[in-house]
């Protein structure tokens, strides 16, 4: 299960380089689905292997949730919102793209180094899927400095909770289910909130960049 | 009886939603305050004698989480009736319509509702759930006139805070993982058990838990660099809302940071590890602010950098982790509360009468307002920490506590920083109290019964400043043996 897992976790890394070299809001969404799918995928196989090994089926939920949320609801969600906000086309990043897949090659190296350093954490391939996991949310973090647009910072945030959600999963193998559930709630509403901000953005600047925040200083 | 709080809160939700009356939300909005209160009372009462109480799995309250859930509901109180007043007048003047009073007080409960949710969690996980669910239930109401300025502080809100808090979902999975060894079935993250076992916890991860947790909670606590958003909520939010926001929601921001400190000190043996960051960054969050006071041009930006100012305190306090600096901690919290809530209220009201937030704007306050005037004027000597004030008392032991721990420059820099913040607010702030008031247009009413709770709060301020119930010095004494695990 093991091999699974590292090879899961190396494509949803793969999945955040996608998603930083990808240029314009439409193809941000479709990464998320596509690493969300990937997010699924791993919760299933946790989710089989503990329903016939120990009969927990609360990670199946947990899958369940995470197909209708992640993988279908917020990315037509977002879409939807971005339909209705995008009649300008504007540019949408701000350093060039090969250097930010640059970056995040750093940032690889730079969290592999800090976890390797690190004793007590286990050895092997726990390890590599830690390192990939924990490279997602940092990626997450530069994606969202990179973008200017509202939409992208929203992808941006809902990439940091998948790699942290991954974290969880093979650091610990999921954390509590009404943790977990508590969690799923709170994204839900998060994006739920944040959509509505960005229409109310979009009202009152007739733009969602959110370069042109900036009356509040000092 | 713990759960009364959130079905008390529910029901109000319930009614808010479907009633449309104005006089019929108010009351809701008052009765359920004070049920809460009572709630409270009778919760706070067992603790003190039994210590903690445990119900239906997930409720969890110790002197600590009493401590700050009074807190919560007696300036929740406060609020509810400031309130009133204070809509009615933005109603009057055409500001506000009532269906806003509904969103208002919706939103209000369901704030109230996630910071109990934090507070009486006995996993760490549901706490993370409440602290990432305030600032979701309160993004709105910090953009709840809708304006420019008041949606970018909302956008920046939601957006650095939201950041910040996975990274303390981060801490919280690190925690999780240095325990699973040791901790199974329901006690997985529940904070007694971690901190009953917490000798038996890994430490390096641990550690980097500590690291994520701090940095997570800290942004939505205010502390420096993560702060930058909290000036512009604290200032564009309605005044109600930013007494809470400044004088509550820190607290329980705070309270997480708290919890995993004590577990992380527990495990290591010693203080040292957590004292080091927490102090660096106290340091640096009361540096910052000190300098930004100085600068600012807006009466409630400079109430806003003053919270920060006094987070930073705090966190010093809790870096210093002896009993008496974490005893003046907790009494600081109290303190600050009542102090900058009350500031706060009285901000609302001058911004009622001057339609300004800016300083130029406000001349002749005494003879404008003579009451508010009065009590802001004595609150700004109190948030500045002069005798006999309750600020005074509680700053006085947290920085006898640092010399005393033997950290003489740490404790000079501290007593300069304090002298440069009483400086600005000496400064910037006491320009709005000469001069005469340029137009002598008739105001609207004021808010009659705002002012009455702010003469309430004035007296528990220099009250507490001289005198302390029984109760309150039990319950905070309680609540530091808890941290200190003695």
């Amino acid at each position: 299960m093991d091999y699974y897992f590292t090879v899961l976790s190396t494509l949803i890394l793969f999945t955040a380089f996608l998603l930083i070299a990808n240029k314009r809001p439409d193809s941000y969404i479709k990464t998320f689905r596509a690493q969300s799918l990937l997010l699924a995928l791993t919760t299933a196989i946790m989710g089989t292997h503990n329903l016939f090994a120990e009969g927990h089926y609360d990670v199946m939920v947990v899958c369940l949730l995470i197909i209708i949320l992640k993988v279908i609801y917020i990315p037509n969600l977002l879409q939807k919102t971005q339909a209705n906000v995008a009649y300008v086309v504007e540019k949408d990043f701000f350093s060039s793209i090969p250097l930010l897949v640059i970056l995040c090659c750093g940032i690889v190296a730079f969290t592999y180094f800090t976890l390797i350093s690190m004793e007590g954490m286990d050895a092997g391939p726990v390890n590599i899927q830690l390192v990939n996991s924990v490279s997602v949310i940092l990626i997450g973090l530069l994606f969202m400095i990179s973008r200017k647009r509202a939409i992208g910072q929203i992808i941006g945030l809902l990439v940091i909770e998948n790699g942290l959600y991954i974290t969880g999963i093979f650091a610990t193998h999921g954390l509590p289910f009404i943790v977990d559930l508590g969690i799923f709630i709170d994204l839900i509403t998060a994006v739920i909130v944040l959509a509505m901000m960005v229409f109310k953005l979009n009202d009152e600047f007739s733009s969602i960049d959110t370069n042109k925040l900036k009356k509040l200083r000092g | 009886m713990g759960l009364a709080l959130f079905m008390v809160a529910l029901l109000a939700i319930l009614f808010y939603i479907f009633l449309n009356q104005k006089t019929l939300l108010h009351v809701i909005s008052i009765s359920s305050a004070t049920l809460f209160m009572l709630i409270a009372f009778f919760l706070t009462r067992s603790v003190l004698r039994d210590g903690v109480i445990y119900s239906a799995g997930f409720f969890y309250l110790d002197a600590l989480s009493a401590m700050i859930l009074d807190i919560v509901l007696i300036i929740g109180w406060i609020a509810s009736i400031y309130s009133v007043g204070y809509l009615e007048t933005e109603v009057k003047t055409g500001k506000l319509e009532v269906s806003q009073i509904k969103l208002y007080y919706l939103l209000m409960a369901a704030f109230n509702f996630s910071m109990m949710l934090a507070l009486t969690a006995r996993s760490m996980g549901i706490m993370w759930i409440g602290i990432e669910a305030t600032t979701l239930t309160s993004v709105f109401l910090v953009g709840f006139y809708n304006a420019k300025k008041d949606l970018e502080a909302a956008w920046k809100y939601v957006i650095i805070c939201s950041v910040g808090i996975s990274l303390a979902l981060l801490g919280i999975i690190f925690l999780h993982l240095s325990s699973v060894e040791v901790l199974n079935g329901s006690h997985l993250l529940s904070w007694p058990d971690l901190f009953a076992n917490a000798a038996d916890l890994r430490s390096s991860i641990l550690k980097l838990a500590f690291i994520f947790t701090l940095v997570g909670f800290g942004t939505k606590a205010g502390l420096a660099p993560m702060h930058t958003w909290l000036p512009d909520a604290h200032s564009q939010a309605p005044s109600p809302v930013s007494a809470l926001l400044s004088g509550v929601l820190l607290n329980t921001a705070m309270y997480g940071i708290i919890r995993t400190a004590a577990i992380v000190n527990k495990n290591l043996g010693s203080s040292s590890y957590t004292g080091h960051l927490l102090i660096a960054i106290g340091v640096l969050t009361m540096l910052i602010s000190a300098i930004s006071m100085l600068t600012q041009k807006d009466y409630k930006r400079m109430l806003a950098y003053s919270s920060i100012e006094h987070m930073g305190i705090i966190t010093v306090a809790i870096g210093i982790f002896s009993p008496a600096a974490i005893w003046g901690a907790f009494f600081h919290m109290v303190n600050h509360s009542l102090t900058k809530s009350m500031l706060f209220f009285a901000s609302g009201d001058i911004y009622l009468h001057y339609h300004s937030k800016k300083i130029a704007n406000v001349k002749g306050l005494l003879q404008a307002l003579p009451l508010v005037g009065t009590v802001f004027f004595l609150g700004l000597f109190a948030i500045a920490g002069v005798p006999p004030f309750s600020i005074f008392a509680s700053e006085f032991s947290i920085i006898a506590a640092v010399f005393d721990g033997g950290h003489l420059f740490l404790g000079a820099f501290l007593v300069l920083l304090l002298a440069v913040v009483f400086v600005a607010i000496a400064l910037v702030l006491f320009k709005m109290f000469f001069g005469k008031e340029g137009s002598t247009e008739p105001s609207v009413a004021g808010n009659v019964s705002g002012e009455v709770m702010l003469v309430v709060m004035l007296v528990m301020i220099s009250v507490g400043g001289l005198y302390l119930p029984d109760q309150l010095i039990q319950l905070i004494s309680q609540a530091q043996k808890l941290i200190i695990g003695g």
